[in-house]
């Protein structure tokens, strides 16, 4: 009997770990989740990598998070060309899904298990530095060419700890068939913008989608709304933040907005978009190759975001960071090879990036091109935070536009609820 | 207190090990004869001695990746571990103050309710549906069997999949549930399932009973056919009905099974996250937050680590009592 109550108890133990377990060991499958041609790149690469330790070159590694296979053969290619270029260090790349991304990079900060190079969105960079795992870069790249708000998302103190790697923003992409269908100029205000979705607003096409997901990927759709209105991240219980809630409210009222979008990604959104359903949406310049693939036939174009008081968008992208402590001297003779502008041009056409080096992307497309209004839209971009907690101040600014969307607070109490959030984080 | 758990329930054989080493070491010390040695060497490897032996490896496997891991969170839920010095600068101990702090903190507190309200909604459900499965597939006619296997699909699909699956079927303008209600004019206009709180944790819900029907189904069948056919046949000599049959010998023959289904039920309905984080993540507004993606979401997306952890740790405490029962549940029975 005894021993009956030992297997049993050994049994639920055994059950109960496999909480914490369980965490653990997602992090590992979900390395070989990638995508096919991740995964095809990944054994290349061990390959390669095999065949490097009996060369003596030294080993650099690189963690990036984009899924998207044009990307990953661009980056692909700039490194294949670097390694052939000198002998000295041997560069590979593993793809890490975003999801994971922040988790895989805290996991291995405690556990020492780190790449050399990690290209990470933006917003995070300041709370990485704020661990302490990022190597101060001061005065070895020249970044004074750089647009000011991708610097600052990597300067921590006055001191820069990255190197932006591209840049991008977001905008309003319009249907072009559609607004001309029912008679409307494209919008350049709020008052404008509604109007305009009311009419574009039909049996199965609503006017407007943003995304709206209760995450980063959602405060940064949120944010260029508020920011217009002349609030800041960090002061939203004020008439102005409320008139941004109230604005978001109002489209969902109306119904030019669809409730669903709580559910989208800026992905589904263009999906969306390009289905037809959707009349007009915010989103950014890394859809376009995606949309002039799928939807060769779709007459769209792409405009400032609709102001209020002012013109503004939120600025994304991510920047290059070096991990310290380890092969610093090969992650910045790499950094030094990608930063060149003749590789950083390959990267930005192939990506559907816009540099974040301004003399480069004011040259970067034709007049024409779709992407022009985004080099545009970036004169009145601003990043987010940078802030360690900015992942605390991003969950209050997210929930509060969540809360009015799905009609469980006020714009008022949303507003306060996400200022006395706010105000405890940033003191 | 895992661990606490498990060398409380493996000192019997720690004693029995340290014993016989301690046999030897007198052993070799105290008898030069060589015979009397050996027969302390051939007692040590007696058939029960060298059965605890076997108990060692699960000992340390348990030790390093159940204790350890389950130590490490209790240290880390007492102290105030954040993106600051998690990897360098001192880790304070502020004991207690995680876990007050998430006491007062609303989402902490929906998703301690909103767990304990899901489990039990699906646990009943389950194992309501299950039974009546269970007891129909117990008949036999043409086809039951293939058809019970047929039923276990659900169970085998992999959780994030059905998740997608039901997130479409709940979707408000493409879903086939709106579809179906429109159809039959039950309602007029689409209901927005997943972006209204309420009804979101009902998708929820449904999802997971649809997972858990087999599961409950196939636990009950199996302790079906363990009840002697002759039981049934006596009570239907004495002119028992069905409903009699089924309250007097039925249902008190299946206790056990019934008390370990509900328990293994129980925990692995608490734990949820896969389907959570797929179907709403924790959304609209927070309203469907679990324990397990609350601690994800503060650990790993707002990097309050030492905070995350103190969800788990509550997590852990909820399920450790249950398992308790569970033990309890196990062994009275064969004491009886």
């Amino acid at each position: 009997m005894k021993r009956k109550k030992v297997t049993a108890l050994l049994a639920v133990m055994a059950m109960t770990a496999t909480l914490i377990t369980g965490c653990g060991s997602s992090a590992d499958t979900q390395d070989t989740a990638e995508t096919p041609q991740a995964a095809e790149e990944a054994s290349d690469k061990e390959s390669t990598e095999a065949a490097e330790t009996s060369g003596g070159a030294e080993a650099v590694t690189i963690w990036y998070y984009w899924e998207t296979e044009g990307h990953q053969v661009a980056l692909d290619q700039v490194i294949q060309e670097y390694n052939a270029s000198q002998d000295q260090y041997e560069v590979t790349a593993k793809y890490v899904p975003f999801a994971d991304f922040k988790k895989q990079l805290s996991i291995g900060a405690s556990a020492d298990e780190l790449p050399d190079i990690a290209i990470l969105d933006s917003p995070d960079h300041a709370s990485y530095v704020e661990m302490g795992i990022f190597e101060d870069l001061t005065g070895k790249f020249d970044v004074s060419s750089y647009y000011e708000g991708t610097v600052n998302s990597c300067t921590v103190d006055g001191k820069l700890y990255g190197v932006p790697f591209g840049v991008n923003c977001l905008a309003l992409y319009y249907n072009e068939d559609m607004l001309e269908a029912a008679g409307c100029e494209v919008p350049t205000t709020w008052d404008e913008l509604k109007e305009t979705a009311k009419k574009l607003t039909g049996d199965n096409v609503t006017g407007l989608a943003l995304c709206s997901v209760q995450n980063e990927e959602g405060t940064f759709n949120f944010v260029p709304w508020l920011w217009s209105t002349g609030a800041t991240s960090y002061d939203i219980d004020n008439e102005n933040g409320i008139r941004a809630l109230t604005f978001i409210q109002g489209l969902i009222e109306e119904g030019v907005m669809s409730k669903e979008c709580i559910n989208w990604t800026q992905g589904d959104v263009m999906n969306q978009f390009i289905s037809g359903n959707v009349a007009m949406m915010e989103n950014g310049p890394w859809q376009i190759p995606t949309m002039q693939a799928e939807a060769p036939d779709l007459n769209w174009n792409v405009t400032l975001i609709p102001k209020d008081a002012e013109y503004s968008s939120v600025l994304g992208g991510e920047n290059y960071a070096v991990i310290n402590g380890r092969n610093v001297e090969g992650a910045l003779d790499f950094l030094t090879y990608a930063t060149s502008e003749e590789k950083v041009k390959f990267m930005m056409d192939k990506f559907g990036y816009i540099s974040a080096d301004k003399t480069i992307a004011e040259n970067q497309f034709e007049a024409d091109s779709p992407y022009q209004p985004f080099v545009e839209e970036l004169n009145y971009a601003m990043p987010r935070g940078p802030l360690a907690e900015w992942p605390s101040v991003s969950d209050a600014i997210s929930l509060a536009f969540n809360q009015v969307i799905t009609g469980t607070a006020t714009p008022e109490e949303a507003a306060a609820q996400a200022q006395s959030t706010i105000d405890g984080i940033v003191k | 207190m895992f661990c606490a758990a498990a060398l409380f329930s493996i000192m019997p054989a720690v004693k029995y090990a340290a014993g016989g080493w301690y046999k030897v070491a007198h052993g070799a010390c105290y008898t030069l004869k060589g015979e009397a040695f050996m027969k302390k060497i051939k007692k040590m490897f007696r058939y029960e001695n060298v059965g605890m032996l076997f108990v060692l490896p699960a000992f340390v496997y348990m030790l390093v990746f159940v204790g350890y891991p389950i130590i490490r969170n209790i240290i880390l839920s007492f102290q105030d571990v954040n993106a600051g010095n998690l990897v360098r600068g001192t880790k304070n101990f502020i004991l207690f103050d995680n876990y007050l702090e998430l006491f007062q903190d609303d989402v902490f507190r929906t998703s301690l309710f909103n767990t304990l309200r899901y489990t039990v909604m699906c646990l009943v459900f389950q194992f309501v549906i299950g039974f009546i499965l269970a007891l129909f597939f117990s008949k036999r006619f043409t086809l039951a069997k293939p058809v019970r296997g047929i039923l276990l699909v659900p169970w085998m699909i992999p959780v994030t999949v059905t998740a997608l699956m039901f997130k479409l079927l709940f979707a408000t303008d493409i879903g086939v549930i709106n579809y179906i209600l429109r159809s039959l004019h039950l309602t007029g206009k689409n209901i927005e399932w997943l972006t209204t709180p309420g009804t979101a944790m009902f998708a929820l819900v449904c999802a997971n009973i649809w997972i858990g029907i087999p599961f409950n189904m196939i636990l009950i069948s199996t302790g079906l056919t363990t009840i002697p056919k002759e039981l049934y046949e006596s009570a239907s000599i004495d002119g028992a009905n069905r409903i009699q049959t089924f309250f007097s010998i039925t249902l008190p023959l299946l206790k056990p099974t019934i008390e370990s289904v509900l328990i293994l039920g129980f925990i692995y309905t608490f734990k949820v996250y896969d389907l959570v984080y797929v179907m709403t993540s924790g959304g609209p507004v927070n309203s469907t937050h679990m324990l397990s993606t609350y601690s994800y979401k503060l650990s790993f997306e707002m990097f309050k680590y030492s905070k995350g952890s103190a969800v788990a740790n509550v997590l852990l405490v909820i399920l450790m009592i249950v398992g308790i029962f569970y033990i309890k549940a196990t062994t009275a029975g064969e004491e009886e």
